[in-house]
């Protein structure tokens, strides 16, 4: 069985903790072993990048120093982390100065970064590793009443597009279609959602969510689908806010894109998460449930 | 070789001003020199090349004696001619000459001098041994042939034939479009002076087309070239045009009547063409020409054959009595198969490409629903024959057979077990997919030609195998596969579970049946889906499909599946049920969830039950429908008759032979459950195999394509915009719980459009209209392509330039915003030949108010093409004033710098500033139609900083144009193999020298013209032209052109005559003399490859100026520094 680690940073264990439990259920439907690295400390993400960059880099090489020797992909759900790990593992390979000086803050913890670990981000692993076809083939309930807006956010596509087009991405679009739902074309697919702003200037934070939500609507969706726990956190827990500032504007749900394949594979709603999401989506959770009742496995003869 | 005894070498080091001494420690190499062995004279100089470079040789030759000299500096492509002529004014061979290259292999290309130096003194005493064992050579001299030959025909094409053929000289113009013409033709008016492009380009166009010296091969392609500089041999193809150009007078009469529309290239694919066309009103030569490109990919697959383009196409035109013909032609259910055929031509329809498939099922049961009444084509009586046939079973199989066998004059009577016939057309499906009254209709139209049915006989029971046997001529068994096969499980004989076709046979003949509220139908074929949406009809309220795959291994319809999840149905997948669960009653089904496994017999994934994983569906009604077989047992079959192991009756796949003589069996009872299209296409085969038993000929030979094969060419889709399939009419969905027909069909609007979308893949649909108005009877259908060879001493290419492709730039909504347009689109649309008479229209037929134009796309650009594409921006100020003259609108131009380098392009510049165009300095970040406020409600916004008042804009419009830049052809690299010459890095062909010599390549007699060297505008295209022309005029009137001595030979003595060279030359240079038992060298076609020299066992061939001797001294003299 194929085994990665598992890079999962602070949100995915905080307010993103739905991204977590789905993805680890989605990974163990796909016969997919992810193990969490042990020891991994925070990545910093885009704040301390902007305080103290040579010590940002340090404390993401860290993680990149461990996981190095267990010579495995290392996928990281999170957009920041992915960023900032892909980031520093671009920047100590570009300046040799920086090399020099990481190399010697990891000497002081007797550890090594060679620059040899991948790190992936989920949704690439999920087009890559397993492919549309074979995911299709796990699909037990099409998302046939599901009209999804596709975000991405900026930070898995810029300002390295490795899997995907920095502006127009499509791999998240093609999964929901492998998957039964209909895909609405979403232009501000990798638009910014406010990232911080939402906590440090309101207004303009919650602007920038509302143009999404907004044109979410305005293209038909009855949902967004998000990869980011700071994208889902925006659009999601500020949605209240952003309804009664824009009160022409009706609420959306806000999914992870782990929960969503967690339903057409036919898991629980209680194994991905479902009852954390602050905006309820009832209706639309009730389309995918086949009413069926667990049953004591008794010794029958079985003709497939 | 002279003198070896008395050698003296002269070693001249060049300094190349600081080319190569800022890198090469010149004196020290020098010095090194003066120790190797030989050497009477060692110097630098600044410039070996200068005069009084070349003197230095020439003094010490005079002076010293020197009878060898080596210069080492730049490049033997650059001054080797140079140096060699020097040595011989100076009064030695000039082949007593050798270059060491230390610039481009050594001061250019390494860092560090002390390496740099090093090497130099390598090379400088590889070239001073070399140049030891150089012998005399003479200079070959080859005459020229006076022909030249120009591949490309436009504007620079056109103007270097003109040229040449003025001077007197035949001129071969080869254009691989129908028309010359290229670029230009296209255009509407020209920058500065806003000339109309056709009015300056067709003048040339015919005087090329009545030049007495210019032989114009048009719709013609360069396949190979043989030969080097002065003697060329270059074989064309003349493709097919199916139209002779000596007969052609380009009436038209043909376009008007050609019912296909295909898009027009020329029009860049905004406007349609016919498949028999010109492409532009004045086009030379002014021939008709065919797009004939084979069967379209919809009739190669289709297992009958129908003419799906043909039809479609004259549908689109509103010709309906010619399509139901074309449709008639291989279809005798033509009304069924319109509304449950399993459409295989969907599938390879190449609108895939674009959007989504034609409605081609839907498209023909719009004809045979408008001919309601229509009948089938009567068999011709002066056919008919007395051979009676059999034929047991009424389904599709079973009339397909009797039709085609009817047709060719044969009784037949087909017996069919049932009280209706129709098999599973009449039991299976649904009467919401295929009404009763068509099937009937269509049944009585075959019964009206002659073919009698005869019903309630059960072949096995009524009347034996044995007595048809007897009693006719032959038997064809179609008898279906109608036994259910069963779960065997637990529970499966409760109330309320009930077999899927047994379920459907009592709904379709009458009997109400009530399979319960909650049903869950177990399988995944098109009899699941038809249950499933049947169940709903007889009153369930829901309904789940449970299926042991995926939906991707799912065999039933993907059309169909759609449907049934409109209508309500829910699916399952990865389940399999393992008990039924109930007292009397169906209470419930418990199953179990699986996931894929490996792949089993069928080639599909076998599913694997997933331990632990058992749930239950609470349901009062399962339907089983997974699957059926064969009803061997009611044959009673007492000759003999071979089955399968997979319980079906043995039949040859080619022929449908059984192994009993004069009995054939075909459709399902031979393959398993199959869709109709593959019943009717074992019919027809069969009936073909009895006909020719019947007439005693052989059943094998020729049938290959009789049924679905691959087709064998790929449509370009490039560019067709968008246009979803018109949804096919249906009930509504609140509406779909009676038996009435789900789909009411197309009107004739509706149908139109769709047909309309058809792409004409194959172009011609052989419909052979146009040669019905073709007065001179110049349509040719069998011509074929044809290959001429043709002798020059000199080709030009002038084979132009493509634009960039917009869709590599998606922030800027190209093919993704339907307003979005690129230049050229722009140019056909502006031009009053084009798709819309010169009208400046939005894709909704408005006039735009407001147009931006974008400069710069895909030029200057990090990502795409650094360089300048050089008439963008002039073209840009063109299009912006002929779009303000036209519709009045605001125009935004928007720039990064403004290129008007050009003779009054400067002054046209300022002409649109004052007619109020804007222009805003900044490089557009993208174009969006997500509006911020209501007032860029419906237009496209272009975000761009404004770099000269520093703010961030958005500017709505209501029109984009995209400035492109320009580009190689795409298959520039292959052509320029054909040449042998180079390219540049960004795929142009590389010209000689970019300052001094901007029309000669590197390889002698090979030049170039316009921008497939580079880009550039019509004026320079036309001296660049005219330049290539002087440069091939020069050549040819010297008459003769001096090669290179290094051609092979072989040492008689040293020759053993194995021959190995012989076969090895590839210009054939080499025969062998039986006589003297040797190979002999012909010099003058030997182009001294090596390829012989390497090859020889013996070492007995040589090449001059690579002897052995030369290049191992090479190699020592490296080795030994």
């Amino acid at each position: 069985m194929k085994t990665y680690t598992y890079y999962p940073g602070c949100s995915i264990k905080g307010t993103a903790k739905q991204y977590e439990e789905s993805l680890l259920a989605v990974f163990e439907a796909l016969d997919l072993k992810l193990e969490e690295l042990s020891d991994w400390n925070c990545c910093g993400a885009t704040m301390y990048m902007a305080v103290d960059e040579e010590m940002s880099f340090a404390l993401s090489a860290r993680n990149l120093a461990l996981a190095e020797k267990l010579e495995r992909d290392v996928v990281a759900p999170c957009s920041a982390c992915y960023l900032v790990l892909l980031k520093t593992q671009d920047y100590i390979r570009k300046y040799p100065e920086l090399r020099i000086k990481i190399g010697k803050a990891l000497a002081a913890a007797d550890l090594v970064y060679h620059g040899t670990v991948k790190v992936r981000h989920p949704l690439e692993v999920f087009i890559n590793d397993v492919g549309l076809e074979e995911l299709q083939n796990r699909v037990r309930v099409p998302l046939r009443s599901f009209k999804i807006a596709p975000y991405y956010g900026c930070q898995i596509v810029r300002p390295y597009p490795n899997f995907d087009h920095s502006c127009y991405p499509e791999t998240m679009d093609l999964l929901f279609e492998t998957l039964g739902a209909d895909v609405v074309d979403y232009p501000l697919k990798t638009r910014c959602c406010g990232g911080s702003l939402t906590g440090t200037i309101e207004e303009v934070g919650l602007r920038l969510n509302y143009i999404l939500l907004e044109e979410a609507h305005r293209r038909g969706a009855n949902c967004i689908v998000t990869v980011c726990p700071l994208c889902q956190f925006n659009l999601e827990a500020y949605q209240n806010r952003i309804l009664k500032k824009y009160n022409n504007l009706n609420e959306m749900p806000v999914f992870y894109f782990t929960q969503l394949m967690g339903l057409a594979f036919g898991i629980e709603p209680e194994k991905l998460g479902l009852q954390r999401q602050m905006v309820r989506a009832d209706q639309l959770l009730a389309s995918v449930q086949i009413p069926v009742e667990k049953t004591r496995p008794e010794k029958v003869e079985q003709v497939a | 070789m002279n003198t070896n005894g008395n050698v003296k070498i002269g070693v001249y080091v060049c300094h190349c001003g600081t080319n190569i001494a800022a890198k090469v420690d010149v004196k020290d190499v020098v010095e090194f020199a003066r120790t190797l062995p030989h050497v009477a004279v060692a110097r630098e100089y600044k410039f070996m090349c200068s005069d009084p470079g070349q003197d230095l040789i020439k003094q010490d030759i005079k002076e010293f004696g020197i009878n060898r000299v080596v210069v080492a500096s730049c490049s033997p492509l650059m001054h080797e001619v140079t140096f060699r002529k020097a040595v011989e004014e100076g009064g030695e061979n000039p082949f007593f000459f050798h270059m060491a290259n230390i610039r481009e292999h050594d001061s250019w290309v390494t860092d560090d001098p002390k390496k740099a130096t090093e090497k130099a003194k390598a090379l400088v005493a590889a070239a001073v041994r070399r140049v030891f064992f150089h012998e005399v050579l003479e200079k070959r001299e080859v005459p020229i042939h006076p022909d030249v030959m120009i591949v490309g025909g436009g504007i620079a094409g056109i103007q270097a034939a003109l040229t040449m053929a003025d001077a007197g000289k035949k001129v071969y113009l080869v254009e691989r479009e129908p028309s010359i013409g290229g670029h230009m033709a296209k255009f509407d008016k020209t920058f500065p002076t806003l000339d109309c492009a056709s009015c300056i380009l067709t003048p040339k166009m015919t005087q090329v087309a009545s030049h007495p010296n210019i032989e114009l091969l048009t719709y013609t392609e360069v396949e190979s070239v043989e030969g080097y500089v002065g003697n060329f041999t270059v074989t064309v193809r003349r493709k097919a045009r199916f139209v002779r150009e000596d007969l052609c007078t380009g009436c038209g009469e043909c376009e008007k009547i050609c019912p296909v529309e295909m898009p027009s290239e020329f029009d860049e694919k905004l406007g349609m063409r016919k498949a028999i066309y010109r492409p532009f009103p004045q086009s030379v030569p002014n021939t008709y020409t065919i797009s004939r490109r084979g069967i379209p990919p919809c009739q190669a697959t289709c297992s009958i054959h129908q003419n799906a383009q043909a039809y479609i196409q004259l549908i689109a035109r509103g010709k309906l009595r010619e399509a139901l013909d074309v449709i008639l032609r291989d279809n005798p259910l033509p009304s069924i198969c319109g509304r449950v055929c399993s459409h295989p031509c969907m599938s390879v329809c190449q609108r895939n490409r674009v959007d989504e498939a034609i409605n081609i099922p839907g498209l023909k049961r719009f004809v045979t629903d408008y001919f309601a009444d229509y009948e089938l084509p009567k068999p011709d009586p002066s056919k008919e024959r007395k051979e009676k046939v059999a034929i047991v079973g009424s389904g599709p199989s079973g009339l397909m057979c009797a039709y085609e066998l009817r047709q060719r004059g044969y009784q037949v009577q087909i017996f069919e077990a049932d009280s209706a016939p129709g098999g599973m057309l009449q039991q299976g499906i649904p009467a919401f997919r295929l009404p009763r009254k068509i099937l009937r209709d269509e049944i009585e139209r075959l019964e009206r030609i002659g073919i009698r049915i005869q019903l309630n006989t059960r072949v096995g029971k009524d009347v034996t195998l044995e007595e048809l046997r007897k009693k006719y001529d032959a038997v064809y068994i179609a008898i279906g596969a109608g036994v259910e096969r069963k779960l065997n499980i637990p529970g499966e004989d409760l109330k309320g579970v009930w077999g899927g076709i047994d379920f459907l046979k009592r709904i379709n003949s009458g009997q109400t049946v009530h399979p319960g509220d909650r049903v869950v139908v177990i399988g995944g074929g098109n009899s699941a889906i038809d249950a499933a949406r049947t169940a709903l009809r007889a009153g369930a309220k829901e309904v789940t499909i449970v299926y042991r795959r995926s939906r991707n291994e799912m065999p039933a319809d993907q059309l169909e599946v759609e449907e049934a999840e409109k209508e309500g149905v829910r699916f399952y997948f990865l389940a399999s049920p393992l008990r039924i669960l109930g007292d009397t009653h169906v209470t419930g089904i418990e199953c179990i969830r699986n996931k894929l496994g490996h792949p089993d017999e069928s080639g599909r994934r076998r599913p694997v039950p997933i331990p632990n994983s058992e749930f239950t569906i609470p349901c009062d009604g399962v339907i089983v429908t997974i699957g059926q077989k064969a009803d061997l047992e009611s044959l009673n079959d007492t000759l003999g008759l071979a089955f399968t192991k997979q319980n079906t009756i043995a039949a040859d796949p080619l022929t449908l032979e059984t192994n009993i003589p004069g009995i054939f069996a075909g459709g399902d009872c031979v393959t398993g459950p199959d869709v109709v299209i593959n019943a009717m296409f074992a019919g027809k085969k069969a009936a073909i195999s009895i006909d020719r038993y019947l007439n005693g000929q052989d059943l094998t030979a020729g049938r290959e394509k009789e049924g679905p094969f691959e087709p064998t060419f790929v449509v370009d889709t490039e560019g067709i915009p968008i246009k979803w399939r018109v949804e096919m009419p249906a009930i509504e969905i609140e509406k779909r719980r009676t038996f009435a027909e789900v789909h009411t069909g197309y009107t004739m609007e509706q149908a139109m459009e769709e047909a309309a979308r058809c792409l004409s893949c194959a172009g011609c649909c052989d419909c052979e209209l146009c040669t019905t108005v073709c007065e001179r009877k110049a349509i040719d259908y069998n011509q074929k392509d044809e290959l001429k060879e043709i002798k020059v001493g000199a080709i030009i290419l002038a084979t132009g330039f493509k634009t960039f492709d917009a869709t590599r730039v998606p922030q800027y909504g190209y093919r993704r915003l339907p307003n979005v347009y690129t230049s050229l689109e722009i140019e056909r649309l502006v031009n009053s030949a084009g798709p819309t008479g010169g009208e400046i229209i939005l894709r909704d037929g408005r006039k735009p108010k407001a147009v931006g134009i974008i400069h710069c796309v895909g030029s200057r650009d990090v990502h795409h093409n650094r360089y300048c594409s050089r008439v963008c921006c002039m073209y840009s100020l063109k299009l912006a004033h002929l779009i303000k003259e036209r519709t009045g609108a605001e125009v935004y131009n928007f720039y990064i710098d403004m290129r008007a380098f050009g003779k009054g392009y400067e002054e046209f510049y300022d002409r649109i500033l004052e007619e109020g165009v804007h222009l805003i300095r900044g490089r557009v970040a993208e174009v969006t139609d997500v509006p911020l406020d209501p007032s860029e409600e419906g237009k496209l916004i272009i975000r761009a900083e404004d770099t000269l008042i520093g703010t961030v804009r958005r500017i709505p419009v209501d029109m984009v144009i995209l400035s492109v830049g320009l580009e190689p052809q795409p298959d520039a690299e292959e052509i320029r193999r054909l040449f042998n010459i180079s390219c540049s890095t960004e795929g142009f062909f590389l010209e000689r020298h970019p300052k001094l010599a901007p029309v000669s390549t590197f390889t002698d007699g090979v030049f170039l013209a316009g921008a497939c060297q580079g880009p550039k505008d019509i004026p320079d295209t036309v001296a660049q032209a005219g330049a290539a022309a002087a440069e091939a005029l020069s050549l040819i009137d010297r008459g003769s052109v001096e090669l290179e001595p290094n051609t092979a030979w072989i040492d008689e003595e040293a020759c053993s005559g194995c021959q190995t060279c012989v076969s090895l030359c590839p210009f054939t240079a080499i025969s062998y003399d039986a006589e003297k038992h040797i190979s002999v060298v012909n010099e003058v076609l030997c182009k001294g490859c090596g390829t012989c020299v390497s090859a020889c066992p013996s070492g007995a061939a040589q090449q001059h100026l690579f002897l052995d001797q030369e290049v191992f001294a090479e190699i020592e003299g490296i080795l030994t520094v």
